[in-house]
């Protein structure tokens, strides 16, 4: 938490509780028979509660740390704890359970299916719970009614336009309740607008729900928004 | 799991690849269906009016009616025999005709059988729905119905020669509920022996016996005296013997076709489903990171790739239907004849036709699923 820039006042809940701790973290990646080191030996912790922006120039390991954090990858050496779980000792199957238990995601570029609703796409991660169906339509319709597009839950994504893409992304991230809901570039294709109108929405998730966010962005104004911003540069934060 | 609603508009997404791929399923399963429609078509035509309360009585070791010959004496020795009822006994002679199609070059060969009275008691399914019977003693036939107007000459009213200078005219036209019979040409039995100087023989006895259950004494009391050489079958069994080769010869080539039109459309299949996930690295990416295992992943490609084949396999299986039709002539490999078929749309045929593709959809989809389920969920955040 020291090399953060705290921006607001962290509350009693905040100190007390880690929901993310990371610790000696290296990730190496083989390229060419080159090995690349990507992060070097990074420690991280991020409170329950808290809404963090990760800042960094390209290649400083941002978007690795991110998916590290939300059990994409796993690291060369490390342990990663969340919620009290050793994520870096899962095996792939167990990581995906995992993934489908904690973590909303939000994407870049949204990352919709195409083919499917917007209803549809939120129902989606209830799809891996034991949610009856008739409760997970409802779940589904309340998600995106949090997002504000009750009146947009039979369009295809095609008809939406991207700043409602994105919404339905949101809702589809909280649907699950998840513990960690990490955001990768969330307002990257967006224009100014709509990126606020997100940001809007990831801060009364955040205020409101008390859920706890992990945003990558190259966005300042959107890093502003973050109750946290942490500055990564080759492998190590600042 | 993933929705099934996920792969089937997947599908509809990309109509133009998804209609060709199906296309060439259903080219394939619709040749399968048919020879298997064909298939089915000969057994029931041959197995459709034989009895088992009829024996068919052979010289011992013939394989068919036409290679058979005995005394024409023997048939009062076999309506003798325990079992059989005395006034259906009915000697034939049974020979082929060489004549010409009408409609295509060549001639083919067509059965001709020569019968008295007894014939159609044995047979009362075999009726004359046109014209009138041949007279006992004069130059006249009746033909099945499957072969009339096919041959030259072969048509009502008309006459045509058993040999050189043995004219018959067609008197009657008869049909036999769709056995092989309505593919023979009936005539008077002294008449054919008169043409072809077969007096004092026949060919085949055939005998109603007073039971099913009559056959075994029947046959044991024939085929007991070696010294006449006889051979009594049933005639479900001999009609069986005769149609085994040829359905199965159909059976197989079309069989054999299939599966190699099936090894081009299933790379058909492989190319589209390779496609297909090659264009949706981003999409299976993120159905990973939401928590979807490699094993759902897989699955639900293959039921993706299955659902396309099963819908080229209906579009195939429907398209057969319609050789409900069509009759189809050839030659049966036992008789050397031209017996003309049905397809025969069957509840197997069909329930075989959509397996067939059910599996290419299965194993074409396999290694492109297999690929699909290794995309890493890192692929998600690749923009």
């Amino acid at each position: 938490m020291d090399t953060a820039t705290e921006k607001a006042p962290a509350s009693h809940r905040d100190k007390a509780e880690a929901l993310v701790s990371l610790r000696g973290i290296v990730k190496i990646y083989e390229r060419g028979g080159e090995q690349l080191k990507i992060l070097d030996g990074l420690d991280l912790e991020i409170a329950k509660g808290s809404y963090e922006a990760l800042m960094g120039p390209s290649g400083s390991g941002k978007s690795t740390l991110l998916n590290l954090i939300a059990g994409l990858d796993r690291p060369t050496a490390g342990s990663i704890d969340i919620g009290g779980k050793r994520i870096d000792q899962l095996n792939e199957s167990q990581l995906a359970r995992w993934r489908a238990d904690t973590i909303g995601f939000i994407f870049q570029s949204y990352n919709l299916m195409p083919v499917l609703t917007a209803v549809e796409n939120v129902e989606l991660p209830l799809l891996l719970t034991k949610v009856p169906s008739s409760e997970r339509r409802q779940r589904a319709q309340t998600a995106l009614r949090v997002v504000g597009l009750e009146d947009r839950m039979d369009h295809f994504p095609r008809q939406l336009s991207g700043g409602q893409e994105q919404r339905v992304a949101i809702a589809r991230a909280i649907v699950n309740d998840p513990a960690l809901i990490v955001a990768d570039e969330p307002t990257g294709d967006l224009d100014r607008k709509s990126a606020d109108d997100i940001l809007g929405i990831l801060e009364q998730l955040n205020r409101e729900l008390g859920k706890t966010i992990v945003m990558v962005t190259h966005d300042p104004a959107a890093a502003e928004r973050a109750k946290v911003i942490r500055r990564l540069d080759k492998g190590q934060l600042k | 799991m993933i929705p099934l609603k996920y792969n089937v508009r997947s599908l509809t997404v990309r109509k133009a690849t998804t209609f060709a791929t199906g296309f060439g399923i259903a080219l394939v399963v619709f040749v399968l269906s048919a020879s298997l429609m064909l298939a089915a078509g000969i057994k029931k035509t041959f197995a459709s009016g034989a009895r088992e309360d009829v024996a068919v009585v052979m010289r011992k070791g013939s394989d068919n009616e036409m290679s058979s010959s005995l005394e024409n004496a023997n048939v009062s020795l076999v309506s003798a025999a325990p079992g059989a009822k005395k006034d259906t006994v009915s000697g034939e002679i049974v020979m082929v005709l060489a004549m010409e199609k009408v409609g295509a070059p060549g001639v083919t060969n067509v059965q001709l059988r020569g019968v008295t009275d007894a014939a159609q008691r044995i047979r009362p399914e075999v009726k004359v729905v046109e014209g009138r019977l041949p007279q006992p003693g004069r130059d006249e036939v009746m033909v099945g119905q499957r072969i009339h107007r096919r041959f030259a000459n072969v048509e009502l009213g008309k006459s045509f020669e058993l040999r050189k200078n043995r004219p018959v005219t067609v008197v009657g036209v008869f049909t036999s509920e769709g056995s092989s019979t309505e593919s023979e040409i009936w005539c008077d039995l002294d008449v054919l022996r008169g043409s072809f100087a077969r007096e004092g023989s026949v060919s085949s006895i055939r005998v109603k016996l007073d039971s099913a259950a009559a056959f075994d004494g029947f046959k044991a009391a024939m085929e007991g005296d070696k010294q006449y050489g006889f051979m009594a079958l049933r005639e479900t069994e001999y009609v069986k013997k005769q149609s085994e080769d040829t359905a199965a010869f159909i059976g197989i080539i079309g069989t054999l076709i299939s599966v190699f039109f099936a090894i081009g459309a299933m790379i058909g299949a492989m190319i589209t489903m390779y496609a297909a996930v090659a264009n949706r690295q981003r999409e299976i990416g993120t159905l990973r990171a939401l928590g979807f295992s490699r094993r759902s992943i897989l699955l639900s490609f293959l039921v993706e790739s299955t659902t396309l084949a099963l819908f080229g396999g209906l579009l195939g299986a429907a398209a057969s239907m319609a050789m409900k039709f069509v009759r189809f002539s050839m030659m049966n490999f036992a008789s050397w004849s031209e017996v003309v078929f049905s397809f025969e749309p069957t509840p197997s045929v069909i329930l075989t036709s959509l397996t067939f593709a059910a599996a290419m959809g299965l194993f074409g989809g396999f290694f492109p699923a297999l690929r699909a389920a290794r995309v890493s969920p890192i692929q998600a955040m690749r923009g």
